[in-house]
Formats: structure tokens, sequence, C-alpha cells
């Protein structure tokens, strides 16, 4: 098979018609470029039938973006090579990488690379399996967001194949506001061949404390407090802070024994209503300091510091970071399970943060309108900017209505309060479908005029976001 | 009840190289974890001290930054750590470790049972407990899958060897080394990891053993050499089809015909 062949629809390819959203598609044909001489070839024979594009990676989406709605698919996943890399005089570093390499390929060559002078790739979404091209695609970020921030800052350039076979570079330097465009534009613009990150010297240690809560009053008060007090020592911070409700922890625990990375784990004591989990990095005298200011507020709170859990080392950590991703793992399980009975069925998760609201009426208030619903759900996310992924688990299509009218009515109530509606997951195709006006009229303008101005003919990824 | 338990430093992943000249693996700049296996041995000591009450002291053999295996035992429970550290200890095989670890355990006072796991996850021999129990002249166990019963004088277990499972009834002293599966392992605690912080480490150095000669320690104590360490070669996954009757044959029929391996075989 050449790579740049244009392969019809088969049989053995009905795996690139559904993504992790369990959002399913159909397609005229896929191919699979394995260099950027390739997708520009793909492209000029697409461009001449206009024939839309649809660019896949991992298919770890969670809201159907890499699902085809006919036309072609481009399958980037053997676009893994890492090009170039360069240590800068201010201790970053620079590394080109080939828009397909996954989290965990990246990760690895990182390490191999940087082996005297180890590095980190802030955006760390949990699911390793997805590529760089599609973390940039939906400016994904995962649990450090606390410390780092929005991952857009971690792309210094982009190599962007337009659907004219042309190809776009848009430095940082240069072009910085059409480059945070382009990034998390869900790929309606144009496809990325390569792109270059900018990685942040690794910290000396890390350390993953997980404190447990018997009621969710308590939690409510040591969110607070957290908020308030700004914890941090001056040579360490907190970089991940984590919430997992008492139903998610349960639903992870009766997948455990099929999820290799997790079994050991010892069973969360039933009388926990919820685990917060802190990521601390820096030097090990901070690390401590912070530790310590940990406990001692969660010890106010009346949470058992004998209880809590606590590790420290990258390998170690990996643990925890298991149990976390295994989250949502356990949610897209749920929703494979339920869809051998009704195939309508796609995951329901809320991807919507309000920083200004109090944790604690925000959660009471999803809580309260889920127990109304008679819906079951699991709750679980990123504390500091109160943004949780409330993900409903209908046992059938009619519960999975219900859950999209909920769904509807928070991302309406979270719009008028001045929060975001989509933060890291992607508006694609599923969310779109839920949920119509998620996007602000300015923002579609914006959307619309990029998109006009880089694919005039429309072929990229129709169907997403617009 | 005094409980000594071996515990083991050991590379978190197996894409380590060997240095060609010593056999040995070169552990510099790869990621470290507790051996697995191990942290089944602390955590059935944990559960003997909270039944019947005892003191645990943890062993571990390597160089500085092995330490952290106590310090992260001290954040399970452990009472007593003990760094078994000096030059002349590197480059062990199994009869030069477990002396070692003898001479070692035997300089801090007399344990009622000494517990290991049952296996390494880079070594993988299996046979330094068993060389252990032979240099401390005590009865040994391995496979230790279940603890039914334990006193001040004699402990109840379940053994699995390769076809049987034996309910054995062993005095103390011993040493057992467990099965991964004996019990899960808890987490480590915030509190007594915090604490643990401040709590001695102690080194125990050639010097501090009965026997002084250096010649019976690492490299040079050991009878075996390391010839080559290599990863095992990891098996492809297969899909796994569940059919009846006519139907599998069928299967069975098209996917031996593209094996090509039916032709030329009549007789």
């Amino acid at each position: 098979m050449s790579s740049r062949e244009i392969l019809p629809m088969e049989e053995k390819y009905q795996e690139y018609l559904i993504d992790e959203s369990k959002y399913s598609g159909y397609a005229d044909s896929i191919s699979f470029p394995k260099s950027e001489e390739d997708m520009i070839d793909i492209v000029m024979q697409m461009n001449q039938k206009n024939t839309g594009i649809t660019i896949q990676g991992g298919k770890t989406g969670i809201v159907g973006g890499a699902v085809p709605k006919g036309g072609h698919i481009m399958n980037l996943s053997r676009m893994n090579a890492c090009k170039d890399t360069r240590i800068l005089e201010d201790g970053t570093a620079l590394m080109t990488v080939e828009a397909g390499i996954s989290l965990m390929d990246l990760n690895k060559e990182i390490i191999r690379i940087f082996k005297n002078n180890p590095m980190l790739w802030p955006p760390q979404p949990t699911e390793e399996s997805a590529t760089v091209g599609g973390i940039a695609s939906t400016c994904a970020r995962g649990i450090n967001v606390f410390l780092y921030g929005d991952s857009r800052q971690y792309f210094d350039s982009v190599r962007l194949v337009l659907s004219d076979g042309t190809v776009r570079v848009i430095r940082r330097t240069d072009e910085r506001a059409l480059l945070d465009r382009v990034l998390g534009a869900e790929g309606i613009v144009g496809a990325f061949s390569e792109l270059t990150l900018r990685l942040l010297p690794k910290p000396e240690s890390i350390w993953g404390i997980s404190f447990f809560f018997e009621s969710k009053e308590d939690v409510g008060i040591f969110i607070e407090i957290i908020n308030k007090k700004k914890v941090r020592a001056e040579d360490a911070d907190i970089a991940a802070m984590e919430y997992l409700d008492k139903e998610t922890i349960k639903l992870i625990e009766s997948r455990k024994s099929v999820m290799t990375k997790i079994k050991e784990i010892p069973d969360v004591e039933p009388q926990f209503v919820c685990m917060i989990y802190f990521e601390l990095q820096g030097r090990e005298e901070g690390i401590e300091s912070i530790a310590e200011q940990l406990m001692e507020i969660a010890m106010d709170c009346n949470c058992d510091p004998d209880k809590a859990w606590a590790l420290s080392g990258e390998a170690e950590i990996e643990k925890m970071k298991a149990f976390r991703h295994a989250a949502a793992e356990s949610v897209n399980l749920f929703i494979e399970e339920v869809r051998h009975n009704d195939k309508r069925i796609t995951k329901l998760g809320t991807d919507m943060a309000i920083s200004e609201s109090d944790f604690k009426t925000l959660l009471a208030g999803y809580e309260d309108d889920l127990k109304t619903a008679a819906l079951n759900s699991c709750v679980f996310g990123h504390i500091g900017e109160n943004h949780l992924h409330v993900n409903i688990l209908p046992k059938d299509f009619v519960q999975y209505q219900k859950g999209m009218e909920l769904i509807k009515a928070w991302g309406k109530s979270v719009k008028e309060k001045g929060g975001k509606v989509v933060c890291e997951h992607g508006i694609g195709k599923l969310k779109k479908e839920i949920q119509a006006d998620i996007l602000s009229d300015e923002e579609i303008s914006d959307l619309s005029e990029i998109k006009t101005e880089l694919d005039a003919k429309k072929m990229w990824n129709r169907g997403n976001v617009l | 009840m005094k409980i000594a338990v071996c515990m083991k430093q050991v590379p978190a992943y197996s894409d380590g190289n060997m240095d060609e000249k010593t056999g040995l693996i070169i552990r510099a700049g790869l990621q470290s974890v507790v051996n697995v296996y191990d942290l089944s041995a602390l955590e059935t000591a944990l559960q003997i001290k909270e039944k019947i009450g005892a003191l645990v002291a943890v062993f571990t053999m390597g160089p500085m930054n092995a330490g952290q295996v106590i310090l992260e035992a001290y954040a399970c429970g452990a009472d007593e750590g003990f760094l078994i550290n000096d030059k002349a200890f590197g480059g062990a095989d199994v009869l030069s470790t477990s002396y070692t670890l003898m001479q070692a355990i035997n300089s801090t006072g007399t344990y009622d049972l000494i517990l290991c796991g049952k296996q390494t996850t880079d070594g993988d021999t299996a046979q330094v407990s068993g060389a252990l129990a032979k240099w401390m002249d005590i009865p040994h166990i391995t496979g230790v899958a279940e603890l039914l019963d334990i006193d001040n004088t004699k402990i109840t277990i379940k053994s699995i060897s390769e076809e049987k499972a034996i309910i054995e009834v062993i005095e103390l002293p011993c040493l057992l080394a467990v099965e991964r599966t004996i019990f899960t392992p808890r987490m480590p605690s915030l509190k007594l990891k915090m604490a643990g912080k401040k709590k001695t480490l102690s080194i125990i150095s050639l010097a501090h053993l009965q026997d002084k000669g250096a010649c019976h320690y690492g490299l040079s104590g050991s009878a075996t050499r390391v010839k080559k360490i290599f990863p095992p070669v990891r098996t492809k996954m297969q899909p796994v089809v569940s059919m009846e009757g006519k139907e599998a044959a069928k299967y069975l029929k098209q996917i031996l015909e593209q094996l090509d391996c039916t032709q030329k075989q009549e007789v």
C-alpha cells in the first residue's frame, strides 16, 4: 500500500468511523500519509474532486471531531517522527514532531533525547494515545492545567497543510494571534503536518497526594480554603488539583480487575464520598512544605492524613495518574456496554468551567439536577477553575435524551454566568448536535472568518464546530 | 515479635542496558521503584503487626538512593529501616547477596520472622530467599499465598507449589517468601511519609558485619557471572474469536488455508 494511496472504505477500516465518544459516521475513502508530501498529494487529489477531508490522529477525542460524515479520512497516525530538537538559552527546549506522534511516544522521545537535561511538555491529557496534532486541535491540557495553564503557549510554530495543497508556516514569534486561533480550531482550517513544541525543564521532584473525605460539606470547605490561601512554596507548586466523586471511584473499582495499571491499588474505604488528588512539582523541600500545609488544612476539614495516599517519584506517580485516567476510561467502557443495546447512545459528558462560581454550590447544583432527573452519573475534573466533567451514565435511550436536555440547560446557564461551555474536549460534531448554541456570535464570526481565509472551499473537517 | 522484611529497589521499566564487562544492569538514569513482590512482603508484616503487634524492620541493599525504599516502607508503617551499603557489596549474585543479607540482619539482632518477596522483577531468580534461609539455618517456605494464622510461636500459611496448595504450620523463627497476591499492598500514608522524613535511616556497611572479609561480598564473593541481560520478547495480542460447531470449523479451515499449512500434508 502506497502512503499516498486513496483506499476505498472496506470492512477492515470500520474502526476509523468512530472515536472515543462512540459517535459514529461514514466515509468513502481513507489514506495513511507518511509525510507532508504525501499529505499534499492526497489533498490535491481531494481538492480536484471537491471531496471533504476529515483529519484523524489517535481517535481519542470525545466529541466526534475525528469522525467523518462522508468524504475522505486522512489518518495521520503514521506520521509520528521526531524531527528536530534544540535547547535554548533560557533553559527551555524546542522539539519539532510530526502531527501523528502519540503523547506516549513523545514522552519516550523526550526522555531519550534529553537524558542529561530532563524536560517535559506540559500539556499532558491523561489519554496517552492522543496525538500531538489532536492535542493542538482541541488545546487539550490534562490535569496539570492548574500550574501550566493554556496549552497554546507550548506550541512554538506549526506547519499547516491547506486545502489548495500549500503549506502555511505559522510561528509564535511572527503571527502569535493567528497561531492561537488555529490551535483549538478543531482542524477546520487545515491539517497540521509538523508542530514545534516548547518544552520546560522537568521539575526535580514530583509527589501525588490523595485526600479522602467523609462529608461533602468538609470537601467544600477544604476546596474553599485551598483556593483562598493560594498554597505554594518558593520552589514548588501545586500542578494538579483533581476531584473524583464516589460514583467515579465506584465505577473505576468495578473495572479495576481488567485495568492492569491500577489493579494493585487498594480499594478506597466505603465511608469516603470523594477523593481530592494533588500533584506537587518542584524541589523536594518546597514540596514537603506544600504537603505539610495541605495536611494541616485537610485535618482542619476533618480529613484523616493517615488515610491520605502520598506517592513520590515519576514511576510511582504513574499509579495515581492511571487511577485518574481510569475515570474517563471507565465511563467510555460503560457507554460502550450500553451501546450493545442501543447504538444511538454516545458519551454524554460536560467540559464546562465557571471560575467565578463556588465549587460546593456548583457541585450541589449538578447533583440536584441529576437527582431530579433520576439519572446516574459520575463527576470528576479539575478543581482550579471549577472545570468538572459531569458524565451522565444512561441506561437506555430515554435516559440519554433526558441527559442531553440536562447538558443543554447547564450549558445555557454556564454561558449566562460568563463561564466556558467547552474547555478542552472541543465541540466536534457531537457537542454541536447536543447544543447548537455553544459558541457566542463573536466566536462564530471569528471562526468563520479564519475558515474563509484559510479554507475557502470548506474542505476540512466538515461538520465540526461550525 | 520482631519481623525483618527484605526489600529491593528495581528499575521501573525493563529498558535498561547491561555493562558488557561486569554483566550488571546499568541503573544510572533509570527510574526506580520498589520491587512489587517486596511490597506484598511488607504488607504481610504490617498485617501481622496490626493483628498481634510486632516491630517491623526493613532491610534493603543497594546504592545510597536505595534509601528511598526505606522511606516508602516508613510511609507504609515500618518501624526501622537499614540500608546495606558499601562499595564491597556491589555486583553481588544470589550467593553473595544472601550472605550479605544474613550478615546484615544478624548485625541488628534476632528476628522471629523474615519475609521476602518471592522474586524481584530485575534479577527474577527467586533464589535469594531460599539461600538466605539456608545461611540463617531456619525453615524456608516459598510461594506463600495466604496467611491463615499467627501467634508468637508459630505461623500457619498456605503456599502454592506447581501442582498443589499446601497448608503448613511452621514454628518461628522461619523465613517466608510471599506471592504478590498474598495481600494488596497499602498506599503510603501522607502522615507517615512526612514523619518518615524525620526518622533515622541506619546504614550497614562492611565495618558493621561480623565477617569483614571483603572477598566474601559483592562481585568477589559471587559464584556466578551474568552473560547477558535482555528484556523478554513481547508477545503480540491475538484476537479471540468465539464460535461453535460447523461455523468454528469453517473459520479454522479458512485460517489454516491462509497459513498454507494444510497443503501437501495429506497422508
